[in-house]
């Protein structure tokens, strides 16, 4: 069984007010639901559809994901540093099972 | 399980649909240019089928995408649009369609003024050569558009 893998590349530290990127990935295969297998059955959807991130329990950024987001999906997007603390990234897939990573960023 | 059962099927034979009978209507009480006018409209018939509003054309909205790609499984977008980001004037979400995918929303991005700017960029499906359309809701909850047109060679969809 595959099992999904997320990623993030953070900056661990950041001026207050700077803006900072953030690249988020996991590893999914993303089943659209519309491919069907050698008996012609169709393959049912598994996808992640929902990312957040979080910025000391705030959500600060988060996407709605449909079929057509590529298999492993990867967003690139940017936060405004306002104080130290902790980024929660969560990706939400089909069925309800959610995958999780955090980042400790310091703004000096 | 919320998720999954609430699934946005927007097909594209109904939105086609829609956008031609919109099309047809407009055709016939209206003369216009047949050549550019009557994709740009099947574009805006198409937004307000899926979103319930009339999307205006914006230079606010950045939408990057290359127009040739050699597979459709995962066509690079960047999104950027022009905002301040304050309380009174910002990004709620930007929308993603592709029209001629079987399954026409792509995503919805979610911005937070003064927290996170209205940039991203993402990789995503193509079935055919199309034009993507980005929608950006505004906070007065306007709907600015831009699109921008993608050569695939290769259906990502299948």
């Amino acid at each position: 069984m595959f099992i999904p893998t997320p990623r993030v590349q953070v900056p661990s530290a950041a001026a207050k007010g700077e803006v900072f990127q953030v690249k988020a990935l996991i590893s999914h295969q993303m089943e659209t639901g519309l491919r069907r297998d050698q008996q012609g059955n169709v393959i049912p959807r598994r996808i992640i559809n929902k990312f957040a991130c979080r910025y000391n329990d705030i959500v600060v950024f988060g996407v709605d994901l449909h079929e057509a987001m590529a298999a492993n999906p990867y967003i690139e997007f940017y936060l405004r540093a306002t104080e130290s603390g902790r980024l929660e990234f969560i990706w939400e897939e089909d069925g309800g099972h959610t995958y999780a990573l955090t980042h400790q960023l310091t703004v000096g | 399980m919320v998720e999954g059962t609430k699934r946005a099927n927007f097909t594209r034979r109904a939105l086609f649909t829609a956008a031609a009978a919109a099309g047809a209507g407009l055709a016939g009480g209206v003369f216009i240019s047949q050549v550019d006018a009557s994709d740009s409209d099947d574009d805006v018939a198409i937004v307000k089928q899926l979103t319930g509003k009339t999307p205006a054309g914006s230079d606010r909205v950045h939408l990057v995408m290359p127009s040739k790609f050699p597979n459709g499984y995962t066509v690079p977008l960047s999104l950027d649009i022009d905002s301040p980001m304050t309380e009174a004037d910002h990004v709620r979400n930007v929308r993603v369609f592709a029209p001629r995918n079987p399954l026409v929303e792509v995503a919805r991005f979610h911005f937070v003024p003064g927290r996170s700017e209205p940039r991203a960029s993402t990789r995503i499906r193509l079935a055919e050569p199309q034009y993507v359309l980005a929608v950006a809701e505004m906070s007065d909850g306007a709907l600015l558009m831009s699109k921008t047109w993608v050569e695939v060679a290769t259906n990502g969809c299948a």
